[in-house]
């Protein structure tokens, strides 16, 4: 008893003087750049908007993991297709209202993505499913490099418009509340991460499927053993991994300009936050993104902002070394029991 | 434990492997481009051998045409290669596709036309051997090996970016190969710690130092003295900060605040140091589409800040890519042919950009801009170069007199960019008067002279 309350003690007393560690020099820098309350608000508030969309990103990540053990690193071309699809079904002729024809093509995006996604997953990662881990992850690089090379096929190099949702315009409506920017596309990036964050917390709790799906990433022979087939969990995860990648993108074009290569930056973030939530935890994967967003931005803000790309991989290795089970997680890391479980 | 470093190790090993990748440019792609040059570059650019019977043809300018009609070799003579990579793909593509299109463009004329004639009153069709540097240096340099070495082309037009350009720059340097870049930095053409010339190379697009000049006369004008630089995080970029550094300090602008940003960039913390460092205006050294996505955000926060773009934004796509509104009232150096119809008529481009306008946009049916012209003036000195090549070299031999003659024989040669008058010192020549100065105008570049300014 004694012990566990030292312990818990020693946890906080670490917790604060990493948190002491990070924010005396941001405080310190920033007021050498006369920034006020203001400007470090506006750092985080930017910082959060980017989060949310390595939040959505990495609950991809974390999906698949949970259910086959391998990192996706195809996700990134989930978020792509989202959005390239979404942009091409835009620009068709269509006598629709605008606002109509931009959800029906969002709609049709995120499906035609999943089905890609559940096409891949029979296509590359089934027939290799006795290979190890490694393999698999291999494949999946693979799967992106070639998505990437075919979205080039098809879209050319060039970037495109994506108007945003509240306008329908290229020029978003931007509020601007005590001195705060926020651009509308904002809320809808943080409003889906959220729509998306309880949609998949009530269909892992509460339907069947999803407990399945659960059981598998707690063990996958014992869910087979109980009879939950490991490979239709697995088909599963990637389309589900797709459809919130393509969502991920959708909502993220209109304050970027998509084109053929966005998934590589965007999902390589998102790996990041999800290896920062732990790997194996949706919420854990939304905290992590959010987190991601939060310091990399503010750290960039008070530094060089050239190198914020940099504080994003800084914060993986760091990750890594130190707390490699995730801010949330306990005990034995994802990676290791991954590793595990092939052995 | 051990297994847990393993793992680790793995994923910092494939972090590793994608992010390299990404440092320079998509790698989706780079065993393809041999392949895809392969199949793409005969169809775009087999020389069609002009039939002998075939007289009417227009002449190429190079030769008298009474000569070129009577002398014609029925059995034509040896053919010329340039070879030609723009960034066709890549972060550098909306600079290199209209190099592209001007490319195929010179292409199909020189089909017309059945080659060139030189004067030893032979006529050698022209091919143009089209590769994709993809905007990554690796894959530029290996196509640029792959021209010298197993095309033997006489004359390498290569590099959309000043950062693909300098890492082909000690390739044909290596092999002794005349080469000519379409991208800006006056280091491609001179070795910036020697001062020396760089024997092999030359370029056809404006330094960004004179593009600092029209800048720091602009902000002089309008009583700016303390300005913010936003440079995106490529060699163009880098060379933008450096060369305002050296214009604007002549002009006593004070750079207070300056920093680089990353293109795929989703927040840009930069527009909170700009505010809080009290500039008075920013200057922006990017191309599109990174320099539209920093005016957004620029535009979000500071509504009514002035924004100066560097040369590298005079297309279209940069307009389009942030929108008519947000674009309105930017304003950039540029080169003449987005103006070419209000040139006074002494003009001594006039006629050439009249005519290249036409053409491009009749083969495009695209509004004309600077990068093409970068294509234009470069793939056409080369043409003009092999056009005075006399018969019984061999490839060595022809290389370096293609060199000698865009050194020593390229005099108020009217471009696209400017007037050439290119010498053993000056591998580029032009400077502050080839430039002019646009504004965006209902979403469309117009001429914004000095005497306009406000």
């Amino acid at each position: 008893m004694n012990r566990t309350r030292s312990d818990n003690l020693l946890r906080t007393a670490r917790f604060v003087a990493v948190l002491l560690l990070f924010a005396i020099p941001v405080v310190y820098l920033g007021i050498q750049r006369n920034y006020g309350v203001l400007q470090f608000a506006q750092l985080a508030l930017d910082g959060l908007r980017g989060g949310a969309i390595y939040a959505l990103i990495a609950m991809g990540f974390v999906m698949v993991f949970n259910v086959t053990g391998i990192i996706n690193f195809a996700q990134g071309a989930f978020v792509m297709l989202g959005g390239m699809l979404t942009v091409t079904f835009y620009q068709m002729e269509s006598s629709l209202p605008d606002r109509l024809h931009l959800i029906a093509s969002a709609v049709l995006a995120v499906i035609i993505t999943t089905l890609i996604g559940i096409l891949i997953e029979r296509l590359t990662i089934y027939p290799a499913r006795k290979s190890s881990t490694l393999t698999l992850i291999i494949i999946t690089v693979g799967v992106y490099i070639a998505m990437q090379g075919l979205g080039l096929l098809v879209w050319g190099a060039k970037a495109y418009v994506f108007p945003a949702f509240t306008t329908l315009a290229m020029t978003d409506h931007v509020f601007r509340w005590f001195g705060l920017v926020i651009k509308a596309q904002s809320f809808w990036i943080w409003g889906s991460m959220i729509l998306v964050l309880v949609l998949l917390a009530y269909f892992f709790e509460r339907t069947l499927l999803g407990k399945a799906m659960r059981a598998c990433s707690v063990n996958r022979h014992g869910a087979r053993l109980v009879g939950i087939g490991a490979e239709r969990m697995s088909l599963l995860a990637f389309g589900m991994a797709a459809a919130v990648g393509a969502i991920g993108g959708i909502v993220v074009s209109p304050i970027l300009r998509p084109s053929y290569d966005m998934g590589l930056s965007l999902g390589l973030k998102g790996f990041v936050a999800a290896i920062l939530g732990g790997l194996v935890s949706t919420p854990g994967a939304v905290l992590g993104g959010l987190l991601l967003g939060f310091l990399e931005n503010v750290a960039a803000g008070v530094t060089k902002a050239g190198m914020k790309d940099i504080y994003a991989f800084i914060l993986l290795i760091l990750t890594l070394l130190f707390r490699p089970q995730g801010l949330l997680g306990v005990g034995k890391t994802a990676v290791e029991s991954s590793s595990e479980d092939q052995g | 434990m051990y297994r847990k470093l393993n793992t680790v190790f793995v994923f910092v090993t494939i972090l590793a492997v994608l992010l390299a990748a990404c440092g320079g440019a998509p790698q989706a792609t780079t065993v393809a481009p041999p392949e895809q040059a392969e199949t793409t570059a005969p169809e775009e650019t087999e020389p069609v051998v002009l039939e002998p019977t075939d007289t009417q043809a227009p002449e190429p300018t190079e030769a008298p045409t009474e000569v070129a009609t009577e002398a014609v070799d029925a059995q034509g003579g040896e053919t010329y290669k340039i070879g030609f990579a723009p960034a066709i793909t890549g972060p550098g593509s909306s600079l290199g596709a209209p190099e592209h299109a001007t490319g195929q463009l010179i292409a199909e004329q020189l089909n017309e036309q059945g080659g060139i004639v030189g004067p030893d009153d032979v006529r050698h069709p022209v091919e143009i051997v089209i590769y994709d540097t993809e905007t990554n240096p690796d894959v530029a340099v290996s196509v640029v090996r792959r021209m010298i070495e197993e095309d033997n082309v006489q004359v390498v037009v290569a590099g959309t970016t000043t950062g693909i350009s300098m890492a082909i720059v000690p390739i044909v340097t290596e092999a002794e190969v005349p080469y000519i870049s379409m991208a800006s930095s006056a280091a491609i053409v001179m070795d910036p710690d020697t001062g020396e010339t760089r024997t092999w190379a030359f370029k056809t697009a404006q330094d960004n130092f004179a593009s600092a000049q029209w800048q720091a006369q602009y902000l002089t004008d309008l009583g700016l003295t303390q300005v913010c630089h936003l440079s995106e995080n490529s060699g163009y970029g880098a060379d933008t900060l450096a060369q305002a550094e050296n214009a604007f300090g002549e002009a006593g602008i004070e750079i207070v605040y300056s920093d680089s940003f990353e293109r795929e960039g989703t927040e840009f913390p930069q527009v909170i140091n700009v505010q809080t460092s009290g500039c008075q205006a920013v200057v922006v050294g990017a191309i599109p589409p990174a320099s539209s996505n920093i005016s957004i955000a620029l535009r979000d926060a500071l509504p009514d800040i002035p924004i100066v773009h560097g040369h590298g934004t005079c297309n279209q796509e940069h307009i389009d890519l942030m929108g008519e509104a947000v674009a309105e009232g930017m304003v950039s150096p540029c080169g003449k042919v987005m103006v070419s119809e209000t040139l006074p008529d002494d003009d001594p481009q006039k006629d050439v950009l009249l005519q290249y306008v036409a053409d491009y946009t009749e083969f495009t049916g695209e509004p004309v801009n600077t990068f093409g012209g970068h294509g234009w003036d470069a793939l056409m000195l080369a043409v003009n170069a092999l056009g005075s090549l006399t018969g019984d070299l061999s490839l060595d031999e022809q290389r370096a007199a293609v060199r000698d003659y865009l050194e020593n024989e390229v005099t108020d040669w009217p471009g696209i960019s400017g007037v050439y008058n290119l010498s053993p010192d000056d591998h580029f020549s032009l400077g502050f008067d080839s430039l002019t100065f646009v504004k965006v105008e209902g979403g469309k570049w117009v001429f914004y002279p000095p005497d306009q300014w406000e």
